[in-house]
């Protein structure tokens, strides 16, 4: 049913070359490559508009990039053909900015989507396991709600859910805890962490709430204007002297 | 690399006719890609019955009331033209009621019915896509394997083509009757003399329903391609929203001429 | 069930009647404001030349295929009768004192009307009409009233051309499809068409630019709710002007006889 992986031995679940993309005449990013091995945590970093989630949505195959390459698992995400991309995309779970809920669904409904799309799971076991997610992100018993009932905190672990469901080996989180307030994103970064611990994951996360991010993220990169400032480990970052980095990493500004 | 040099008045003169059709092109063929893509997924039976039920409320029952008033309205100010026309010219108002329902079916009942519907639902077709597009429920299908096009397009695109074909016979009613009333107190034509087949031909009927089934189709989908295109936040979807209903109605105006022209010669050999 | 059915046909009314008082309260807005008129000059300019161009090709376009539409209908019963000689009048009459002017005021509405409503909400919903209120600038001088005096000169103007290229569509039509002589055609348009048809077309331009300009502007200021708010508006909006149109049209027919 899956796509068989075309790692080598010592590749890196996701590696991305050289990624160049222009809109409206503008280099929204510009030459971006790092790799990611698997079974880690990268956290995204950078100021509003530095290209975090365009960068993300290429590495799922959702944007064409002008120049470059992504690999997943080994797999050209550029070049698969509709039937093995739909097969990949369905070991990549992930989490939107704007939720993402389809307005048309209740919350069960929303959450055994990706379920049903994969097909070959008993409606019993579905049922099952949307009740256990909703209960693990602290909503019992709101399957029957429709998105427009819910606040933003509870969208965005709705759609936390969804996104897990499956258990997927790839997540990628776009700003995870964005509008939130404090309570609601540090209990959802205390999820993030668990599911972190619980299994080989490879997961990007974007967010803004550095203080968030250091526990459960293992490596670092920082876009700026496109271009790739830094990338490396939790070592490296924090022995960085890059003042961009240091202003990000540290949470103050110095102009 | 130098800066490319300012084009001149030739040069902006060019541009000018060039950029519209060089977007009508891009829309045109984007238009008839997804149209292939559609009957793809209809072919392979990937039809979602509960969506297009949906979906033909949304498009033919909330149009009811609208195409009611307008096509209403329509019958009447036609009755009205053609009763003032007649009157100067023969002062036989005997065949008004059979003129009218001829040139009701050839060409005011489909196509103003469409350029409504175009109004009403092209709108709504690209509002909803659009907001789903902005806010990232698009791409949250495609990587749960949802391709857009099968789980949005299809089923508006099926319900539009049968309702479109439903609200043109009941458009046509409507407006019958209207100029009927109209016939009755603005020129006191009897409701017997006015209702009168003797005009219309199998063949009639026959260009009402072929232009209906073009309009239901072309109208899903231009607004659907054009709702997909969104990009941009609630600005991007009111872009798509206007851009949609000109699509819409542009693209019923051209059939409408080319069915119209096509249509011609068959109708003037039969009458 | 029978009180949800009664609750929502009373709030199908209540939006009615709001949306109708709304339109109303508009155009008393406007009247008071251009009673000494005064409108924001550069302001008016910017939108009659915005209104113009963004709709000069689209009006030209569908004028164009108007008039060779009429013309191929009208053609049947010329055929039929062997009146070439009508021609010109069966279909200038019909072109000028009807279709025209509905055909052009429908996609006059969908693209400078739409696109109005859609510019005001998303100014509505990005709190910009609340920051002119702060600013103690009146929203319905500084925004209204120039677009208001831009689509009612405008939608005037552009029927005028309008008809002039649904004419010409006709002609055209006529020579190649029908084998009527453009001469023919046009001399028939010369002598019997009145100069009664062409201005009851233009009266009519006039009135459904108000009303287009009128209603658009309700429905943007009255947007709520983000992107899927507007996208509703925009609908809301275009459909109003479609009926405006109609009923409009029908009591100038009327009076104009």
């Amino acid at each position: 049913m899956t796509l068989l992986s075309a790692l080598g031995p010592g590749d890196p679940m996701i590696r991305v070359e050289g990624i160049t993309k222009y809109y409206l005449g503008a280099t929204v990013l510009d030459g971006v490559t790092l790799d990611i091995p698997s079974g880690s945590n990268l956290g995204l970093m950078g100021p509003g508009g530095a290209g975090k989630s365009l960068l993300l949505k290429i590495i799922a195959g959702l944007v064409e990039p002008d120049q470059g390459r992504v690999l997943v698992d080994g797999h050209d995400v550029g070049t698969l053909d509709a039937h093995k991309l739909a097969q990949l995309r369905f070991n990549i779970g992930m989490v939107f900015q704007n939720y993402a809920l389809f307005d048309s669904m209740n919350v069960g409904e929303n959450i055994a989507f990706p379920l049903r799309q994969r097909g070959g799971v008993p409606e019993e076991e579905i049922q099952a396991r949307v009740r256990e997610q909703l209960a693990l992100v602290g909503l019992p018993g709101i399957a029957h709600q429709y998105p427009r009932e819910l606040s933003g905190g509870m969208k965005k672990r709705v759609s936390f859910c969804r996104a897990v469901i499956p258990a997927p080996p790839l997540l990628f989180y776009d700003d995870p805890t964005a509008g939130l307030d404090p309570v609601t994103s540090s209990k959802i970064f205390i999820h993030l962490r668990r599911m972190q611990q619980d299994g080989g994951t490879t997961a990007i996360t974007i967010s803004h709430d550095i203080d968030g991010i250091k526990p459960i993220c293992d490596r670092f990169a920082l876009l700026d204007h496109g271009r790739l400032v830094f990338h490396g480990t939790r070592d490296e970052i924090e022995a960085s002297d890059d003042r961009l980095v240091r202003q990000f990493w540290d949470g103050f500004s110095d102009d | 690399m130098s800066q490319p040099a300012q084009p001149g008045l030739a040069g902006r003169f060019l541009s000018a006719i060039g950029e519209p059709v060089v977007y009508t092109w891009r829309e045109v063929t984007g238009v008839a890609r997804m149209a292939a893509l559609v009957f793809q997924y209809m072919l392979r039976g990937k039809i979602r019955w509960d969506a297009v039920a949906a979906q033909m409320y949304e498009i033919g029952n909330k149009s009811i009331v609208f195409i009611t008033f307008t096509l209403g309205f329509l019958g009447m100010i036609l009755v009205f033209q053609a009763g003032f026309q007649a009157e100067k010219i023969t002062g036989d108002l005997q065949l008004l009621g059979a003129l009218f329902l001829q040139i009701l079916l050839r060409e005011f009942a489909p196509t103003i019915t469409a350029l409504m519907i175009a109004t009403r639902v092209g709108t709504g077709i690209a509002a909803e896509i659009g907001s789903m597009v902005v806010t990232e429920q698009v791409d949250a299908m495609r990587m749960n394997s949802a391709p857009p096009v099968e789980y949005l397009v299809v089923p508006r695109f099926i319900a539009g083509t049968i309702m479109m074909v439903v609200l043109v016979i009941y458009a046509v009613l409507v407006c019958y009757l209207a100029g009927m009333f109209t016939g009755l107190y603005a020129f006191n034509v009897n409701p017997h003399t006015f209702v009168n087949f003797a005009f219309v031909s199998v063949l009639d009927v026959a260009v009402c329903l072929v232009k209906a089934l073009a309009y239901g189709m072309a109208i899903p989908l231009v607004a659907s391609h054009t709702g997909l295109r969104t990009h941009g936040g609630s600005a991007g979807v009111g872009w798509a929203t206007t851009q949609s209903v000109v699509s819409c109605s542009l693209s019923v105006v051209i059939l409408d001429f080319i069915l119209s022209g096509l249509s011609y010669p068959l109708l003037a050999a039969a009458g | 069930m029978i009180s949800r059915g009664l609750a929502a046909i009373g709030g199908a009314f209540n939006g009615l009647a709001f949306d109708v008082g709304g339109v109303v309260m508009m155009l008393l807005k406007i009247l008071r404001r251009c009673l000494p008129p005064r409108a924001d000059g550069p302001e008016t300019w910017a939108n009659l030349y915005r209104v113009g161009v963004k709709s000069f090709p689209i009006v030209l376009v569908t004028a164009a295929f108007t008039g060779a539409i009429m013309v191929i209908q009208s053609g049947l019963y010329i055929k039929q009768y062997g009146a070439e000689g009508l021609l010109g009048w069966g279909a200038g009459y019909s072109i000028l004192r009807e279709v025209g002017p509905i055909m052009i005021g429908l996609m006059f509405s969908g693209r400078v009307g739409a696109n109005n409503t859609a510019e005001l909400g998303t100014m509505m919903v990005t709190d910009q009409i609340d920051a002119l209120r702060a600013l103690a600038i009146d929203p319905v001088s500084y925004l209204v009233i120039p677009r208001f005096i831009a689509m009612m000169i405008m939608l005037t103007l552009l029927v005028v051309v309008g008809d002039l290229t649904a004419l010409v569509g006709g002609a055209l039509t006529g020579e190649v499809l029908l084998g009527v002589d453009t001469r023919v055609y046009f001399e028939s348009i010369v002598t019997l068409i009145t100069l009664q048809d062409f201005l009851s077309g233009v009266y009519k331009a006039v009135a459904f630019g108000v009303a287009i300009a009128v209603i658009s502007c309700h429905f943007g200021l009255t947007v709520r709710g983000g992107a899927v708010g507007v996208g509703r508006a925009v609908n809301n909006s275009v459909v109003a002007s479609a009926i405006a149109i109609f009923v409009i049209d029908y009591f100038m027919t009327w009076a104009m006889q």
